[in-house]
């Protein structure tokens, strides 16, 4: 598979052949904010961004969820049978996701489809039915260190295209057949081309200055960690809002319910968040981590060292920093970590 | 409350508030059906309601 | 003359040494732009990070319920107003509190200054009296201190702190300059389909993330409304009745007993006013019962307490 070129002049046709098959969402400005939105014309595209607030994770794990639906009444024939939500009807595509946040979706693959016979249908239906066009980071922000999470600014792994920004024009990289199958017809890349790609991609690596080492964090055991002094420290600040794990393209809690109205009844599953109190509250009255500090260590410890013990490495975290920038008293996750591991 | 309410879009007339002993039957009955007939008046509720029921099953009620 | 920072950690060395208190809650600077960190401090050498500027947005009054030592917090006029709240609904005893008052300059918006530059990154803000510089990758502006004040510290009347142990500084201007019956409640003059569209407006953005919850020194409670699950008194999904259930009630809660101090507004991670609710609580509880929370210990708050003239013209007669 070799190297395509795409001058910004010919995006919109390429989009054209997209659209065919796909309906295409993007990172647009709405006001103050980016935010993915369903695009239509090439001209509601982004260039020059760090990357949108809220990860594009409800795309495939969406806030409020309707798994089934049932008829809430035990006198009719199909009362109280649980029936199967629609699968989604249209593929779509996701244009310039950034590299960090497919990465974080190749990391939930692992936690929801860990098990062939028992997969997350929902998630796994949505992300069969999603193309991913990645946009590689020429200028990453201070908060980010994607490349100390097995990650990176021109990381290819989760994506099917890495288009790199060369200014006027963009290099195609495909990844998987499926971004082959999509520009094949697209004019070859010359060697400079791609030369300058290398660079840029030299260029930002390098200008990654969060360095977050993992080394002792791997190599301690889990007592060991659980029982270091930084958890004393951390938890003060924290607030225990879910701000973090609702911005983290990683986390991925959720809560299950009945509700009814009437004649009608569905289950639903809302995002949760390990920070909650109610989170791990049992019907008896006991709450195994019912102090603030088991909340924050429990985060902190999930995805930094139970994630990577039960996932063969895979580490809960991709560098993408919004934790850190979305946290309303900043609390740090590149220091929490690298406390973690002195 | 009422203000509250009142303040971010509900209805006047939906949200009433009144005092009544238990003792004060007649009073009670009274009041209940003026307030039965003012919020009637005003039509379904559309604000600050949850409807769970999807596209699909509203448009068979219709 | 010693800087202000340099008076605060003086003052706080001196506690810790001679174990006045036993940690000095303050803070110190963060590590992402426009927003400082809560800091506690339980030594002296600790206490030299402590420093204070117009991005220490949060409410330290907040971090003292629940505390079994004895501590020291850096108060200023609406987080010592919090601190006498507290003491009022006996969350904490006054003589567990040191409180190092000190002249607030009024707190600054970080959504004020992105907006002034939409799309471009800012790695700095740097405070020069009554400018701001702010920095970033072909960035460098000043601009008026006074443009991009959080919207609560523009009507405060309460800059000096009500009640310390200890004085920071001079007192200072005892006002924003802005005029609070001017802007709070700022939908009565509409309709009330106009209201429901502007409050529809006002939230719809709402995560439930409860950073605005927790953010609040009022919101102490061991079980949350929200967290109730016998019965579940909220709904947990994104539906608009949901989201609105628990800013309408949360809003409710704070009625009487909330100083606008904005710490919920500075933590809310996608930008809602909710204090467009409070402001109109608390706007009514002037009107109504003459109160302002927090200025005096020994005033019991009006919706805590029956008088038999208490207004009542909400009610059918």
């Amino acid at each position: 598979m070799s190297d395509k070129i795409l001058s910004k002049t010919e995006i919109g046709s390429f989009l054209d052949k997209i659209k065919a098959d796909y309906q295409i969402h993007a990172p647009v400005q709405k006001d103050l904010e980016l935010v993915w939105a369903p695009i239509d014309q090439a001209e509601e595209l982004v260039w020059e961004f760090s990357n949108t607030d809220l990860s594009p994770k409800s795309y495939f794990f969406p806030q409020t969820e309707s798994l089934m639906h049932f008829k809430n009444n035990s006198q009719d024939p199909e009362g109280l049978i649980m029936k199967e939500e629609s699968p989604l009807e249209k593929p779509r595509a996701l244009l310039n996701i950034r590299p960090c946040d497919a990465k974080a979706f190749q990391v939930l693959d692992k936690v929801f489809c860990r098990d062939e016979k028992s997969l997350d249908v929902y998630w796994k239906d949505k992300r069969d039915k999603t193309l991913l066009i990645g946009l590689a980071c020429n200028n990453p922000c201070p908060t980010c260190f994607c490349t100390s999470m097995n990650c990176g600014p021109h990381h290819e792994e989760g994506l099917d295209i890495l288009l790199t920004d060369l200014g006027d024009r963009l290099l195609v990289h495909s990844v998987t057949d499926k971004g082959q199958a999509l520009t094949a017809n697209l004019s070859k890349a010359g060697q400079e081309d791609i030369n300058e790609a290398s660079r840029n991609k030299e260029q930002a690596e390098a200008s990654i200055t969060s360095q977050v080492k993992m080394d002792n964090i791997n190599s301690r055991n889990v007592l060991e960690l659980y029982e270091h002094p930084v958890w004393d420290q951390v938890h003060e600040s924290c607030i225990n809002c879910g701000t973090c794990t609702y911005f983290c393209p990683t986390c991925h809690c959720f809560d299950i319910q009945d509700e009814t109205q009437g004649d009608f009844g569905r289950r639903v599953r809302n995002w949760d968040t390990c920070m909650s109190w109610l989170f791990t509250h049992h019907t008896s009255g006991h709450n195994p981590r019912g102090t603030k500090k088991d909340r924050v260590r429990q985060r902190f410890m999930h995805k930094f060292k139970y994630m990577p013990i039960k996932l063969e490495g895979a580490v809960g975290c991709v560098g993408c920093g919004r934790c850190t920038r979305k946290c309303p008293v900043n609390i740090d996750v590149r220091e929490v970590v690298s406390s973690m591991n002195s | 409350m009422k203000n509250l309410l009142e303040y971010i879009g509900l209805e006047p007339g939906r949200l009433h508030f009144s005092w009544i002993s238990s003792a004060e039957a007649g009073r009670f009955q009274a009041k209940a059906t003026e307030v039965v007939e003012a919020v009637r008046a005003q039509g379904p509720a559309k604000r600050l309601i949850k409807d769970i029921r999807p596209d699909w099953l509203k448009a068979d009620a219709a | 003359m010693p800087t202000t920072n340099e008076q605060i950690r003086t003052t706080a060395k001196k506690l810790l040494e001679e174990k006045t208190v036993d940690c000095v809650i303050g803070y110190k600077k963060g590590t992402v732009p426009m927003r400082e960190q809560p800091f506690f401090a339980y030594t002296p050498e600790q206490a030299d990070e402590l420093i204070w500027s117009g991005f220490c947005t949060n409410n330290l009054a907040n971090f003292l319920i629940g505390r079994k030592d004895k501590v020291a917090v850096i108060a200023q006029g609406c987080v010592s107003r919090n601190i006498v709240g507290l003491i009022q609904e006996k969350q904490i005893r006054r003589d567990q509190v040191y409180i190092i008052g000190l002249h607030s300059p009024g707190m600054l918006d970080h959504w004020k200054i992105q907006a002034r530059f939409p799309n471009k990154r800012i790695d700095q803000v740097v405070e020069e009296d009554d400018q701001i510089l702010v920095k970033g990758p072909g960035l460098e502006e000043q601009v008026p201190r006074k443009d991009v004040r959080r919207d609560n510290c523009l009507t405060c009347v309460q800059r000096n702190p009500v009640i310390y142990d200890q004085l920071i500084g001079e007192p200072g201007q005892e006002t924003g300059g802005g005029n609070i019956d001017k802007v709070a409640a700022p939908w009565e003059q509409l309709s009330s389909d106009e209201r429901w569209q502007k409050f529809e407006q006002s939230f719809k953005d709402c995560i439930r993330c409860y950073a605005c919850r927790d953010a609040c020194p009022l919101c102490y409670c061991n079980e949350c409304f929200v967290d109730e699950s016998h019965p579940q008194w909220c709904g947990k999904t994104q539906e608009e009745a949901d989201v609105f259930t628990f800013h309408i009630l949360r809003a409710f809660h704070c009625a009487g007993r909330c100083t606008d101090c904005g710490a919920c507004e500075s933590a809310c991670p996608v930008g809602i006013k909710m204090r467009r609710l409070t402001s109109k609580i608390e706007k009514d509880i002037r009107d109504m019962y003459g109160y302002q929370a927090g200025m005096d210990m020994e005033a019991t708050p009006p919706l805590s307490v029956y008088q038999p003239n208490d207004p009542e013209d909400f009610m059918l007669k």
